[in-house]
């Protein structure tokens, strides 16, 4: 257990830009009085705003009734006293109890309305999220792999480490990292409640033991601080519109001194031979297609910087490529068909590409898989591994 | 899972998970504590649930609220008694502590009101009041937002106790 955190554990604040008043941390008072200036900020926010008031509560991991009453109290005053405003809540569906406390208001009063938040804050990744992603998934979790488990003793893997992964998708990560290191303890996190069901059934088949699932946002976790001697965090970061919050909190829940490891590709560098033109132009337009919806395929290289602005030293980088060459060559085709699929497919359809365009943008994974499959070709995706270690 | 096990009185049995006691002159020295039993008992025993962080986060919403309540009580000598058990997706909390013979009676009536049908109109309309949450509403909150069904039994001496079962594992996200 970590001592008992005598400071302040919860923070408000107003931002007069977005007519946003925010409630953050631990909330549990023995008297209202300690909410004094949360309270009087409130108050003076309801007096500013016109219109619309947002109360975000996303990050309120814990608020006990007798706070609870306060805050509601002034805002059930304010829509009495100025029928012209109105309230939004903006709830977490990672924290259970908000969107049902909170939800109570709008019961009583029709100015207030509550809102979950939910992936929308990620623009473009519910086409990787959600769906019949997961063979691919999986594959791919295998290709890499065969690298992975040489490369992560070098960031800080080791037996008997406790251990997050971070955005773990499926899970099948965790699996293979439970049964080679057999960490002494890996808690999963993931905001796809379809991965997940996926994840728990897969322990469950195979009697798994030691990995805690757990649905959550990347960007504000429940997760308490310095508790993980290693988080990995892995293909991720390259699809959040703000990955420097993701890093944040990848740095807040490691331990000093332990690491954060992570790894992100640079699409554009995918290559093959022969026809290396055409696939070389393809996936520069992946790049671009990604950036259109705010995610960074590009962003392996960057993983050094992004790491140092993060505060982690000892930043340790290195790459590997999956090839045609690494087992079956079948199983490189059969990625590069499913990035075919999702990216010519829904990515390149939402963006309103015309039928020309994807005509030649699907040319350049026919002509990689090509590569993939010819007795003398070669076909490559390369990864950029990057950990940083949390100062002591 | 399982064959379910029931005792002679017809009830399912619930296993003991975890149990803290101390004195309760040591409990009311410090608001604090109702946090931090509540936080550690939730991630002691939340870890074999679905999802360990989401349950301990309900399970600690929860309990903190009943320690609280216990936190009141006007009688200063004695102990607390913190247990919790488990039968498949559902767990109890059992929390025994002294109170005077006029809380006892309230308590009942509160756990009486908590079972009724009109549990959630009655804590609407103290949502809506002026006045700060009163026990009973505290209680009434558990049993309208975590599902929570709620029962006193006599303790030895002069303490109660107050058995809460919360099914958090079948709260929709």
């Amino acid at each position: 257990m970590s001592p008992y955190n005598l400071h302040p554990r919860f923070k408000t604040q107003y931002d007069a830009n977005n007519q946003e008043f925010s409630i953050s941390g631990v909330i549990r008072p023995q008297a209202i009085d300690e909410l004094g200036p949360s309270l009087a900020l409130l108050r003076d926010a309801i007096g500013r705003v016109r219109g619309v008031l947002y109360v975000n509560v996303r990050r309120l991991a814990q608020m006990n009734n007798a706070a609870f009453h306060a805050f509601s109290r002034i805002i059930l005053d304010a829509c009495r006293a100025r029928p012209d405003l109105k309230f939004v809540v903006i709830t977490s569906s990672v924290v259970g109890w908000t969107s049902r406390k909170f939800g109570r208001l709008s019961g009583i009063e029709p100015n207030i309305t509550v809102e979950e938040y939910d992936s929308e804050f990620y623009p473009g990744q519910g086409f990787l999220e959600e769906g019949g992603f997961v063979p691919i998934l999986r594959t791919q979790t295998k290709m890499t792999w065969r690298h992975e488990r040489a490369i992560l003793p070098r960031h800080g893997m080791r037996p008997g480490v406790v251990m997050a992964d971070i955005c773990c998708g499926i899970g099948d990560f965790a699996v293979l990292v439970q049964k080679e290191f057999q960490p002494s303890r890996i808690v999963a996190l993931d905001h796809s409640i379809s991965s997940l069901d996926y994840a728990r059934r897969v322990m469950r088949e195979f009697d798994i033991r030691g990995i805690e699932y757990t649905y959550g946002d990347a960007s504000e976790m429940l997760l308490d601080e310095a508790q993980f001697d290693l988080v990995t965090c892995r293909h991720s970061l390259q699809i959040f519109n703000r990955p420097e919050l993701i890093l944040k909190e990848l740095y807040r829940i490691c331990k000093p001194g332990g690491r954060v490891y992570i790894t992100n590709e640079k699409n554009s560098h995918c290559l093959g031979e022969p026809r290396a033109e055409s696939i070389r132009w393809t996936y520069n337009e992946v790049a671009k297609l990604f950036a259109h919806f705010e995610m960074d395929v590009e962003l392996g290289p960057k993983s050094r910087r992004y790491l140092i602005e993060a505060g982690f030293d000892d930043i340790r980088v290195e790459t590997f490529t999956v090839t045609n060459l690494d087992g079956d060559p079948q199983d490189f085709a059969d990625v590069i068909v499913a990035w075919a699929d999702v990216y010519a497919g829904e990515m390149a359809t939402k963006r309103g590409d015309g039928p020309e365009f994807v005509a030649r943008f699907r040319q350049g994974f026919q002509d990689h898989i090509f590569a993939a499959l010819h007795p003398k070709g070669y076909a490559g995706w390369p990864i950029w591994v990057a950990s940083g270690r949390r100062p002591q | 899972m399982g064959s379910v096990l029931h005792d002679p009185a017809g009830e399912p049995t619930f296993e003991p998970m975890i149990q803290i006691d101390m004195e309760i002159k040591t409990f009311v020295s410090a608001w604090k504590h109702c946090d931090y039993v509540s936080t550690y008992i939730a991630r002691m025993i939340s870890q074999n649930r679905s999802d360990s962080v989401r349950h301990s986060n309900l399970f600690s919403s929860a309990f903190n609220e009943l320690l609280e309540v216990a936190f009141r009580t006007r009688h200063a000598d004695g102990e607390l008694a913190c247990r919790v058990s488990r039968h498949g997706a559902t767990d109890r909390i059992e929390l025994t502590f002294p109170c005077m013979p006029e809380e006892r009676q309230f308590y009942q009536e509160a756990a009486s009101q908590v079972a009724g049908f009109e549990a959630r109109e009655r804590y609407l309309n103290s949502v809506s009041g002026d006045l700060a949450p009163s026990r009973e509403v505290v209680l009434l909150e558990l049993a309208v937002d975590y599902d929570a069904t709620l029962r006193v039994e006599e303790a030895d001496g002069d303490a109660i106790t107050l058995v809460m079962d919360l099914p958090l594992e079948g709260l929709q996200h």
